[in-house]
């Protein structure tokens, strides 16, 4: 099969590799090969960090810019920043105020090469269910609604079900339920 | 067999178990650090003897390896790219004495450079060093190739080189595995002065017989397919051929599929050096021109040695410095195919667009920044205030960004910070100018280089201020233990070593020690030190500047913690975010004033001392 490649951005903290883990266990859990590059060292006290995964047969970690499937940004600069990655055709899922995502003066450049966009306010959501750290599973629930690649919603809930540790499981899934009906609802 | 999703280094690390690797030595830095706490961790779940340590710096951690090869063991070190630097004295003599067990030396690079000070080519190392080298395209074949690294070793008794890339140490793939074994292979060490101790006359032989061990690998690696091979059609001629190997070459495989390109055969170099000509004569041969994608340097280019024939680096095809992502290969790609009259596999540049777009945006700059609450920040503020007017040498870690403070004037090398220090000084000493130079060091990197500068600056008579900066951990690279600690990776105690012991041994009389999150008194002691080293019996003061690390010791770093608020006596003039650099203070343009993001604030309450305003209060 051809490979369907994510880039995940956002900021030091925002877990990102959790997020990672999550879409690649699912993957595992299909029976893809998986192939992924992360930022360590000095590049992370950035806090800008971006992860790349290809589910399916890649020979190359990286994916290169304009070739990406889907980019999930849990924060709005973040997902700018790295527009450039995704192909045309494209979508991408955005932690930002859907009325105000995209920028005016990026919308253009999306609609000439047919990249859609949705947004939600995944931080602000995570903090009001009572877990602010938890952008990363909002963000990965909302883009599980709209069936983009080769990941299901059922799917993806039962990798959070079994990484979830215990104590944090039912919130988790709180959060999971709650940002995918979200997303059900702008599909 | 269990599947994870590893990090090359992970994958590495395994790869060196399967291996029946007994001893395992590293100082640690990205992109290699991890792959020597990932082995520890296979090595506890298989419940194996490997002896795995922390070095304290990568010459003692090759040497240490070699002793274990020489008698008769299976031995690995593993490092940065100029951490081979540093290791080179002992490296390049190996390769004249050779090995009994097999020694594999991992020398990740770090093309880009994302988290290093060049971008310097371990290939060429291994060239230098007349070491063999490997370079893997993939964490699979990292992993694979460290078993025939070690084959490879043993079987000619000569250090090989494998050289990871960023790519491949921080890249992640799902690998399988189990059913790890202790290597029994017993120590014995047979007395050979003429080979373990050789005299210049002995070595000249030693050099006579390594070059004939190359001539024999050579044709080795001409036939070690898959990592050395072509895919040339018998009897056909093509106007264009790509060499490649490492990561470049699965990028280029990747590509060739994607745009279904079968009309360009590709000779893959995963094993460059020595240099396999019998495989890459007849592909020159059957080749009008050749495209060379390899990183980071012109190994196979120079190797090759048909210039006329070559399209690359030095045909100014493929840019010389930065690292060959993707898209740059597809640059690459699409301009040595036109220019020798083949179909691109693209036109058009829709990314380039879009980073023209980006541009415009006016994106939040987020560059490299030490931590809330880091103690190095509190120390560099101590520093500009007690001494405003130095010279301030520094060199490689975490407190490298002091550069964002105005603390860090230069950066060299590991232990640059006291070398550069007594150098200035004698500098503008021959000038009659008694020139204040504030030198600063991270515990770690004191250890790994620090002692000998400091051994020098003292029996010369340099005089300046050598804080050193000590946070019990070795932060930048992840968290590794430090000396100081006595805790060793494997969890085990070591035997800790303080560093007054150390200083006070290198001949240092002005020793005081400070907690940095005490700004006042820190600034206090910094100034006085420096008075006293300029004094006409003065000397080398040395401050140690301790405290535990924000992140990786967090409940001893923050015993006590501060809620803190911006009054409206801030008058907006942006030292605390813009100087001083905390993340968690930021200006809202809308109130004119500093604001705490309470989530990345810690509560160290450094900032209660630093405001010109005295606007930054506890919340009462």
């Amino acid at each position: 099969m051809k490979t369907y490649q994510f880039v995940l951005s956002g900021l030091g903290g925002q877990g990102i590799l959790f997020m990672t883990k999550i879409l690649a266990q699912t993957a595992l859990n299909k029976g893809f090969n998986i192939l992924g590059a992360e930022t360590h060292g000095m590049a992370q006290r950035g806090g800008s960090v971006v992860s790349h995964l290809k589910i399916g047969d890649a020979g190359a970690s990286l994916i290169r810019a304009g070739a990406g499937d889907c980019l999930i940004s849990m924060d709005e600069a973040e997902a700018y920043r790295y527009l450039p990655w995704v192909k045309p055709g494209g979508v991408i899922f955005a932690n930002a105020k859907a009325r105000a995502f995209p920028d005016a003066r990026v919308a253009p450049y999306l609609d000439r090469h047919q990249i859609t966009s949705f947004a939600m306010e995944a931080g602000k959501t995570a903090f009001d269910l009572g877990s602010p750290k938890s952008t990363n599973l909002a963000m990965v629930a909302f883009f599980a609604a709209f069936g983009h690649g080769p990941l299901d919603a059922d799917a993806l809930r039962e990798t959070v079900t079994s990484m979830s540790p215990d104590p944090v499981k039912e919130i988790n899934l709180k959060i999971f339920d709650t940002c995918h009906e979200q997303g059900k609802q702008r599909c | 067999m269990k599947q994870a999703f590893l990090l090359g280094n992970g994958a590495m690390a395994l790869g060196l178990l399967e291996a029946g690797c007994q001893m395992l030595t590293s100082y640690p830095g990205t992109p290699s650090s991890e792959i020597l706490p990932e082995t520890v961790r296979f090595a506890k779940q298989a419940d194996l003897n490997t002896v795995i340590e922390w070095s304290v710096n990568e010459k003692v951690a090759f040497d240490n390896a070699f002793a274990a090869a020489i008698s008769g063991k299976r031995a690995a070190c593993c490092m940065k790219m100029v951490g081979l630097n540093v290791a080179a004295d002992s490296f390049f003599s190996a390769a004249y004495i050779g090995n009994i067990g097999g020694l594999v030396v991992i020398s990740c690079d770090d093309p880009g450079p994302h988290s290093s000070q060049t971008e310097q080519d371990s290939r060429f190392m291994a060239r230098m060093a007349k070491v063999p080298v490997l370079d893997p395209s993939s964490p699979q074949e990292a992993r694979a190739m460290i078993q025939t690294a070690f084959e490879i070793s043993e079987q000619f008794q000569v250090p090989v080189l494998v050289r990871p890339a960023i790519r491949i140490c921080h890249a992640r793939q799902n690998i399988s595995y189990g059913g790890l074994k202790n290597n029994d292979t017993k120590a014995s060490f047979k007395r050979e002065p003429t080979r373990w101790a050789s005299t210049p006359k002995f070595r000249f032989l030693q050099h006579k017989a390594l070059n004939e061990k190359h001539v024999l690998i050579a044709e080795k690696f001409a036939a070690l397919a898959p990592y050395n091979q072509h895919n040339l059609q018998p009897g056909q001629v093509y106007m264009l051929g790509i060499v490649t190997g490492g990561v470049p070459s699965a990028v280029v495989g990747d590509l060739l599929a994607e745009f279904d390109r079968t009309d360009i055969p590709v000779l893959k170099l995963g094993a460059p050096y020595p240099f396999p000509a019998s495989l890459a004569d007849p592909f020159m041969d059957a080749c009008d021109r050749v495209l060379v994608i390899e990183e980071t340097d012109t190994v196979i280019e120079y190797l090759l040695g048909d210039r006329r024939k070559t399209l690359g680096r030095l045909s100014g095809h493929v840019p010389m410095e930065g690292e060959l992502v993707p898209e740059k290969i597809l640059g690459v790609m699409n301009r040595a195919l036109s220019d020798c009259g083949l179909e691109p596999l693209t036109h058009g540049d829709t990314p380039q667009e879009a980073f023209e777009l980006t541009t415009t945006l006016d994106l939040p700059v987020r560059r490299p920044t030490l931590c809330p609450g880091c103690p190095h920040r509190a120390s560099f503020y101590a520093i500009r205030k007690a001494v405003p007017k130095a010279i301030y040498p520094s060199d490689i870690g975490c407190y490298t960004l002091g550069s964002n403070l105005g603390g860090v004037d230069t950066v060299l090398d590991m232990g640059a910070g006291i070398t550069l220090a007594s150098g200035f000084w004698h500098a503008f000493q021959q000038d009659g100018v008694d020139k204040p130079v504030i030198a600063t060091m991270g515990d770690s990197t004191f250890f790994h280089s620090g002692t000998t500068g400091l051994i020098n600056a003292v029996y010369n008579d340099a005089r300046f201020v050598l804080v050193i900066l000590d946070n019990g951990i070795t932060a930048m690279t992840g968290m590794q233990p430090a000396i100081t600690q006595g805790l060793r990776v494997d969890g085990r105690k070591g035997n800790a070593i303080a560093l007054e012991t150390i200083v006070k041994g290198c001949g240092v009389e002005y020793i005081r020690v400070v907690d940095p999150y005490d700004v006042t008194h820190t600034i206090d002691e910094i100034r006085t030190a420096h008075e006293w080293a300029l004094s006409p019996d003065g000397g080398i003061a040395v401050i140690i500047a301790r405290h535990p690390c924000v992140i990786g010791l967090r409940d001893q770093a923050l015993t006590e913690t501060f809620e803190v608020m911006v009054t409206d006596e801030c008058d907006d003039c942006g030292l605390c975010h813009l100087r001083f650099e905390c993340p968690a203070m930021k200006r809202n343009p809308e109130k004119g004033k500093t604001e705490i993001d309470p989530v990345l604030c810690s509560g160290c309450g450094v900032c209660l001392h630093i405001c010109p305003k005295d606007a930054v209060q506890c919340v009462s």
